[in-house]
C-alpha cells in the first residue's frame, strides 16, 4: 500500500484529474480531519416499545408495514424464513410466546409444560373455548394434528426442531401430552416458534400441502391476500378469543428490500412500521419528527466460520482438510486475537450492533460470565500465537461473502483490521445461493455466516457445532463438545443447564470453529401514527395489537 | 403479405422454443440448489432431499422439461419453490405492472423524445438544439437507479408529492394507480427518451437533408410542411424500429425501477427468481418475455409495413 | 439498463476513402463539442492510466478514524467514505475498471457482431439463421445472463464485461448487416464483383472500410451505455467486487449513505455522466463529421 501525506502535492495531483475535481470546487473548501462520530459509544438500552393505551388509539383502520424481505410460504411447517413470522404474528398464535424479558409465556396454552420427573412427559394444557379463523374449534386434537403433520410431512421444517418426539395425545379436549424418547428441554422455546402454531384441521384436510396458500390458524388477524412479491392482507377476525383486544381492521404488509427505501417509505408516512433498519439510516430517524426508533438485541450472531473438516459435504463424515488453519486451532485462535470487534462494530455499524464472542445470548436466562468470556483484541499475541504456529507471515486466507453490500462492508473492514494481526485477507464475494452451495459442499477455507437465533442456546450451538449437526458447514468435531451439548440439552435443571452452556462456550473459544463476531440490534421505526407497536429480541415487530393514534 | 406473416410466425416459433430450452438447461446449470435456497438458513441434509424430491427435482432433464412443456400446454406453469404461489398466477400480477410501467415510460420517452428530438434538428445550431441535446445527453449518461433514488428522496419524501412506493392495481383505483406509476415511469422513461431524441434528430437530419425533401423545399412547400409531411414520417420509420426494440429490453429488464420503487413487476419478479433459483418462476417468467418479444417486434414489423411498404417486400426475401 | 441504440447508416462512402477520412477529421476537428468531448476523455482515460501515480492512497486503503469526512479536508481532497478510504483514490481507479468494462464489452461486441453482421448481409443463407440469433439474443433477459455468470463464476469485472459485451453483439449485428444489406447493392461493390473479385476481398477491401464509420459510431455510443450497465449490475451486486472500486460500486455503496454524506454519491455520479456524456459528445461530432450531408 502506498502512503502519501505531502498535502501539496495530493492538491497538485488532485488538480490533474480536472474533470473529476470540479466536485470538489463546488463543495467547502479545506476542512480539518474531523472526529468520527460518537467515539466509542456502546449501543442504546433497549426500546421495546409500549402496548397501546385503549385511550389513545381508534378502532378501525388500516396498518402499512415495510417488510425487509418476501416470506416463503405462509405454511407453518413448510416454512424455513426468519421473515414468514413476522406475517405469522398476526395470523397464526402459538402454543407459547416470549415477553419482553424474553421469558417463555403462555400464549394458546394456559400455563407452562409440566415434565415429568424422568423428562420423558410433557404436558400442555391447553386455552378453552378457542376457534379457528374458519369458525372450527381448536382443542386438543387440533393440536395433535398439528404435531402430527410437523413430524411427518416429507420437507417439513419443524421435524429437526421437535426433537426425540416418539407420540402426542389428546387427554380430553384441552390436555395434550407429549411423549419423548429422551429429555429434551429446548422444547417449550422451540414451541414458542413455528413448530407451536396451530393449524385448523378443517383447513389442512382441504388444502394438504398447499396449506400456505390460505393459511387458517387462531389469531387476532386472518389471511385475507397475497401478492407476490409485492404484499400481503390480513384482516381482523372476529373470531379471534380475544377480539376486543383489536383494534386495527387490516394489516397490509408490504415488501420493500431496499433498506433506504424502507426508511423512506416510513419518513413519508406511506408505511407506520418498518423493520431492519440499516444503521445507516437510524440516526437520521432517530431525530426525525414523529418516527420513533424501536430498538432491541437480537438472539442471533454473525461470525466467521472456519472449514476445519468438511471434505465431502455437509452430512457426510468430517475428513482432513490439511491447511494449517483448518488444523491448528492456534492459528484461529489468533485470528480471534486480530479481530478488534469494537473497531469493525463501531466502522461498519456506526457503534450500533453489539459485540459478541458467543452464541449464547446474554438477553436470555441462560447467559452466564462464562457463556459471554471474551477473547480480547491483542494483534501483537495474535502473531506471536502465528509464529509459534509455524505458519507464513502475514498468513493468507481467502473468506468467501455474499454479495450483498452489508457483507462487502463487513468483509473489508475485517481485511483491514485483521492485517495488523498477520493475515492477509482475501475476500472471495459470492451469489447468495452459489454461496450456500459452496458452504455446503465444503469449498471454502473462511466464511462469513450468521444465525438469525433463537432464545434456547441448543438451538443456536448443536446444528452448527455439534458432529453430524444438521448445519455444520465447519465439518467440525469434537466428543466432549458433543457431550457436553448433549447433557445440556437433557437436563432439566436451569441452574445446571447454565453452567452447561458456560462450559460449552470454553470448550468453543478453545479451539474456535467459529469466531463470533457482533450481534445485530433489531431496529425497527414507527411513526406517530400508530401507537402499540412492540419488539422484543425475537425480532418480531409485534403490531396486532396497535392501533391508529387518536 | 400473407406468406409474409406465416413466415414470420414460423420465425416466432423456433426461436420461442429455443428459448425455453436454453433457460431450462441454463438455469440447472447454475451452481445452487433451489431446495437449498428455499430452506436458507434452517436447511439441513435430510429435509434438502425431501425438499428436491417434492419439487421433482430427481427427475432426469428430460422428463422435467416434458412436465414443464405439457403443464405450459394446458396453461400450467407450476408452482413458486419458495412460495408455493402458482407462477401463472405470479405472472397474472406481475406482468400488467410492467406493461402498464412500459406503456407508460414508452409514453413519456417518446412524447419527450421526438419533440426535443424534431426541435433539435430543425433548429440546427440554435440555442433549442444545445438545450434538447444537453437534456438527452444528461439522460444518456445518468444511471436511472440513481435518478430514481434522488426522485424518492426528493420528490416523494421532501416534497411529498408521490408515493414512495408500492402500487395500487389500475382496476382498484385508476388515480392513485397513477399516481404510484408517476416517478417510476418518469425514471424509466427519461434514459429512453434520450435514445429516441437522438434517433429522431439524427432521422430527421438525414431525411432533411435527402433529395426529395430539397425537391419539396425547391418547389416552395413551406417548411412546416417539409418537416411534418415528409420529414418527420420518414423520420418515423427509424423511430418506430427503436421503440419496438427498447420495448423488449422495458419489459424484461424495468428490473432496476421496479426494485427501488417497490413495483410487484415483471422484472423484479425474473431477478429474485434467479437468485433463489426458484426455476418454475424462471422458466415461465422467460417463456412469457420471449413471447411478448416476439409478439412486439411482429407489431412493429406491420407497423413498419404500413409506415414504409418497401420493407414488406424486402422483408419477404429474407 | 443496457439500452441499445441503433444509429442511423451514414452516408454512402463510395470509392476511395482515405481523403473523405481526413475530412472528416478536419471536420471533427472543427467541432468545439467534439473537442470537448475528446479532451474530457484523454484526461479520463491518462488519469484512470496513470492512477497509481495519481492516486494519493490505495483505493482500498480504510482510515478507520476519518470516515465520512467532506470534500476538501486537508489529505483527502474529494473526502472519504464510510470506511475512511479516500474518494479521489478510488475514483481514479474507479475510473480504471469502468473505463475498462466500457472497452473490453464494446471490443466483445465488436469481435463477434461485425462479422456476423457482416456474414447476415452478405449471405442470404445466413442471414436467417444469424437473425434468428440475434433475435433469441434480443428476446433473452440480458440480466438473466449477468446473473447466471455472476453465480457460476463468481461475479468479477471480467464477468460484468463479458455479460455487457453480449448484452452489445444483438445491435452490432443489426448496425452492421443493414450497412451491408445497403452498400451490396451498391454500383461499385457490385462492379468489383462483376470483376471476378471473391467475397471475402469485397467484403474486406469495400464492405468493410465503409461500413467502419457506423461501427465507430456505434461503439461510442455502447461503450458509455456499458458503463453506465456496469454500475447497474454492481448496484444489484454483480458487477466489480470489493475491494477494488469501480464508479458503479462506489455509487451503489453510497447509496446506503447518500442522506448522510451526499458527496460520496455526487462524486462517483459526477464522474460517471463527465464520462458518458464526453463518449456521447464525442460520438455526435464523429457521427456528423463522419457524414458530410449533415453537415450544412
Amino acid at each position: 500500500m502506498r502512503l502519501s501525506t505531502a498535502a501539496p502535492k495530493i492538491w497538485a495531483r488532485g488538480a490533474v484529474t480536472l474533470g473529476i475535481a470540479l466536485a470538489a470546487a463546488v463543495t467547502v473548501a479545506c476542512a480539518p480531519v474531523q472526529q468520527a462520530a460518537a467515539p466509542g459509544a456502546t449501543p442504546a438500552t433497549d426500546i421495546f416499545g409500549t402496548p397501546a393505551d385503549p385511550a389513545a388509539v381508534q378502532r378501525g383502520g388500516t396498518l402499512t408495514m415495510a417488510l425487509s424481505a418476501e416470506p416463503d410460504m405462509l405454511d407453518p411447517t413448510q416454512s424455513r424464513s426468519f421473515y414468514t413470522r413476522y406475517v405469522f404474528h398476526t395470523m397464526c398464535e402459538k402454543l407459547y410466546d416470549l415477553d419482553q424479558n424474553t421469558r417463555i409465556v403462555p400464549q394458546l396454552a394456559t400455563a407452562l409444560p409440566t415434565v415429568a420427573p424422568d423428562g420423558l412427559t410433557v404436558t400442555i394444557p391447553l386455552r378453552q373455548g378457542v376457534r379457528f379463523a374458519d369458525g372450527t374449534p381448536m382443542d386438543a386434537q387440533s393440536v395433535v394434528t398439528t404435531f402430527q403433520r410437523n413430524l411427518t410431512m416429507p420437507g417439513s421444517g419443524r421435524r429437526s426442531e421437535l426433537g426425540p418426539i416418539t407420540s402426542v395425545e389428546a387427554q380430553g379436549t384441552s390436555t395434550v401430552v407429549v411423549h419423548l424418547s429422551a429429555p429434551f428441554a429446548p422444547l417449550t422455546s422451540v414451541l414458542a416458534d413455528r413448530a407451536g402454531m396451530i393449524m385448523s384441521p378443517a383447513a389442512l384436510q382441504q388444502l394438504g400441502d398447499k396449506f400456505g396458500s390460505a393459511p387458517v390458524c387462531v389469531g387476532p388477524f386472518k389471511f385475507e391476500s397475497r401478492v407476490a412479491q409485492n404484499s400481503i392482507d390480513v384482516v381482523r377476525d372476529p373470531n379471534y378469543y380475544a377480539a376486543d383486544r383489536v383494534f386495527l381492521d387490516h394489516i397490509t404488509y408490504r415488501i420493500i428490500t431496499d433498506a433506504s427505501i424502507r426508511a423512506a417509505n416510513l419518513q413519508s408516512g406511506d408505511a407506520q412500521v418498518a423493520d431492519q433498519l440499516s444503521t445507516q439510516d437510524v440516526p437520521s430517524l432517530r431525530n426525525a419528527k414523529g418516527i420513533q426508533v424501536l430498538d432491541s438485541n437480537s438472539l442471533g450472531y454473525q461470525g466467521i466460520t472456519f472449514n476445519v473438516g468438511n471434505t465431502s459435504g455437509l452430512g457426510n463424515a468430517p475428513g482432513h482438510v490439511g491447511t494449517p488453519v483448518a488444523d491448528d486451532p492456534r492459528v484461529r485462535q489468533a485470528f480471534e486475537l486480530a479481530v478488534d470487534r469494537q473497531a469493525l462494530v463501531q466502522t461498519v455499524f456506526g457503534g450500533l450492533y453489539s459485540v459478541a464472542c458467543s452464541p449464547v445470548s446474554p438477553d436470555t436466562v441462560y447467559t452466564s460470565e462464562a457463556a459471554q468470556a471474551c477473547t480480547p483484541h491483542d494483534p501483537a499475541a495474535a502473531r506471536a500465537l502465528l509464529q509459534e504456529a509455524g505458519v507464513q507471515m502475514p498468513y493468507p486466507i481467502k473468506m468467501i461473502t455474499s454479495n450483498n453490500p452489508d457483507s462487502l462492508r463487513l468483509a473489508q473492514a475485517l481485511q483491514a483490521l485483521v492485517a495488523d494481526g498477520g493475515f492477509n485477507l482475501q475476500i472471495v464475494p459470492v451469489e447468495y445461493s452459489a454461496l450456500l452451495d459452496q458452504q455446503d459442499r465444503g469449498d471454502f477455507e473462511m466464511l462469513q455466516l450468521g444465525w438469525s437465533g433463537r432464545i434456547d442456546p441448543d438451538n443456536n450451538i448443536t446444528n452448527y457445532l455439534s458432529t453430524g449437526g444438521g448445519q455444520n458447514v465447519a465439518g467440525y468435531s469434537d466428543p466432549a463438545l458433543d457431550a457436553l451439548l448433549t447433557r445440556a440439552r437433557t437436563s432439566t435443571d436451569q441452574a445446571e443447564r447454565v453452567r452447561l452452556y458456560g462450559e460449552v462456550v470454553t470448550a468453543i473459544h478453545a479451539a474456535d470453529p467459529i469466531v463470533y463476531l457482533y450481534r445485530q440490534r433489531n431496529y425497527t421505526g414507527v411513526t406517530s401514527a400508530v401507537s402499540g407497536v412492540q419488539v422484543f429480541p425475537d425480532g418480531i415487530a409485534r403490531i396486532a395489537f396497535a392501533g391508529r393514534t387518536r | 403479405m400473407r406468406s409474409y406473416l406465416l413466415h414470420r410466425l414460423w420465425q416466432s416459433a423456433v426461436t420461442l422454443v429455443l428459448a425455453t430450452i436454453v433457460v431450462f438447461l441454463g438455469v440447472r446449470a447454475l451452481p445452487g440448489d433451489p431446495a437449498a435456497a428455499f430452506a436458507g438458513e434452517e436447511r439441513d441434509p435430510a429435509s434438502l432431499a425431501a425438499i428436491r424430491e417434492r419439487l421433482g427435482l430427481n427427475d432426469t432433464i428430460v422428463v422435467q422439461y416434458g412436465k414443464f412443456v405439457l403443464g405450459a400446454l394446458r396453461g400450467d406453469l407450476g408452482t413458486s419453490t419458495r412460495t408455493g404461489i402458482p407462477v401463472s398466477q405470479m405472472i397474472g400480477t406481475g406482468l400488467p405492472v410492467t406493461i402498464e410501467l412500459s406503456v407508460l415510460a414508452m409514453l413519456v420517452a417518446i412524447v419527450l423524445g421526438v419533440t426535443t428530438g424534431v426541435v433539435a434538428a430543425v433548429r440546427r445550431g440554435r440555442p433549442a438544439e444545445w438545450f434538447a441535446n444537453g437534456l438527452a445527453l444528461l439522460g444518456l449518461s445518468v444511471p436511472n437507479f440513481w435518478l430514481g433514488l434522488i426522485a424518492i428522496l426528493y420528490l416523494a419524501v421532501g416534497l411529498g408529492l408521490f408515493p414512495a412506493s408500492g402500487f395500487v392495481p389500475l382496476g382498484e383505483d385508476p388515480l392513485a394507480n397513477l399516481h404510484h406509476l408517476v416517478l417510476p415511469a418518469l425514471v424509466l422513461g427519461t434514459g429512453i427518451a434520450a435514445i429516441v431524441m437522438r434517433q429522431t434528430r439524427s432521422a430527421m437530419l438525414e431525411s432533411l437533408g435527402a433529395d426529395y425533401i430539397r425537391t419539396a423545399r425547391a418547389k416552395g412547400a413551406s417548411p412546416r410542411a417539409v418537416i411534418g409531411r415528409h420529414a418527420l414520417r420518414n423520420s418515423l420509420v427509424v423511430v418506430v424500429t427503436v421503440v419496438g426494440l427498447q420495448l423488449g429490453i422495458l419489459i424484461s429488464g424495468a428490473v432496476v425501477t421496479e426494485r427501488i420503487f417497490g413495483l410487484p413487476g415483471f422484472g423484479k419478479m425474473t431477478i429474485d427468481a434467479v437468485f433463489q433459483r426458484d426455476y418454475p418462476v424462471i422458466q415461465g417468467v422467460v417463456l412469457v418475455t420471449a413471447a411478448a418479444y416476439i409478439l412486439i417486434n411482429f407489431l412493429v414489423d406491420i407497423a413498419y409495413s404500413l409506415i414504409d411498404p418497401r420493407i414488406r417486400v424486402a422483408g419477404a426475401q429474407t | 439498463m443496457t439500452a441499445t441504440e441503433i444509429v442511423t447508416p451514414p452516408a454512402p462512402d463510395p470509392g476511395a476513402a482515405p481523403p473523405r477520412r481526413r475530412a472528416a477529421l478536419r471536420r471533427l476537428g472543427r467541432s468545439p463539442l467534439g473537442i470537448a468531448g475528446f479532451t474530457v476523455l484523454a484526461v479520463a482515460v491518462l488519469a484512470a492510466v496513470l492512477a497509481p501515480v495519481l492516486a494519493p492512497y490505495s483505493p482500498s486503503q480504510v482510515h478507520f478514524d476519518a470516515p465520512f469526512q467532506i470534500p476538501g479536508t486537508v489529505g483527502f481532497a474529494l473526502g472519504t467514505d464510510d470506511l475512511g478510504r479516500d474518494v479521489l483514490s478510488r475514483i481514479l481507479y474507479g475510473l480504471r475498471a469502468s473505463l475498462l468494462v466500457g472497452l473490453l464489452a464494446i471490443a466483445l461486441a465488436l469481435a463477434i457482431g461485425v462479422p456476423l453482421g457482416l456474414a447476415a448481409g452478405y449471405f442470404r443463407t445466413l442471414d436467417a439463421v444469424i437473425s434468428r440469433f440475434t433475435d433469441l439474443m434480443l428476446a433473452f433477459p440480458f440480466l438473466l445472463l449477468a446473473v447466471g455468470l455472476a453465480a457460476i463464476r463468481g461475479p468479477s469485472l471480467g464477468n460484468a464485461a463479458l455479460a455487457l459485451g453480449i448484452a452489445h453483439i444483438p445491435g452490432m449485428i443489426r448496425v452492421v448487416r443493414s450497412e451491408t444489406l445497403r452498400l451490396k447493392n451498391l454500383d461499385f461493390v457490385a462492379a468489383s464483383l462483376v470483376d471476378g473479385a471473391s467475397d471475402v476481398r469485397v467484403l474486406g477491401r469495400h464492405v468493410l472500410p465503409n461500413a467502419l464509420s457506423a461501427v465507430i459510431v456505434q461503439a461510442t455510443v455502447a461503450i458509455p451505455q456499458a458503463i453506465i450497465g456496469e454500475s447497474v449490475l454492481s448496484f444489484l451486486g454483480l458487477g466489480i467486487q470489493p475491494p477494488d472500486p469501480s464508479l458503479g460500486t462506489m455509487l451503489a455503496d453510497a447509496q446506503q449513505y447518500a442522506a448522510r454524506a451526499p458527496w460520496t454519491a455526487v462524486v462517483p455520479g459526477l464522474a460517471i455522466m463527465l464520462v458518458a456524456l464526453a463518449f456521447n459528445l464525442f460520438g455526435d461530432a464523429l457521427r456528423d463529421a463522419l457524414d458530410p450531408r449533415s453537415t450544412r
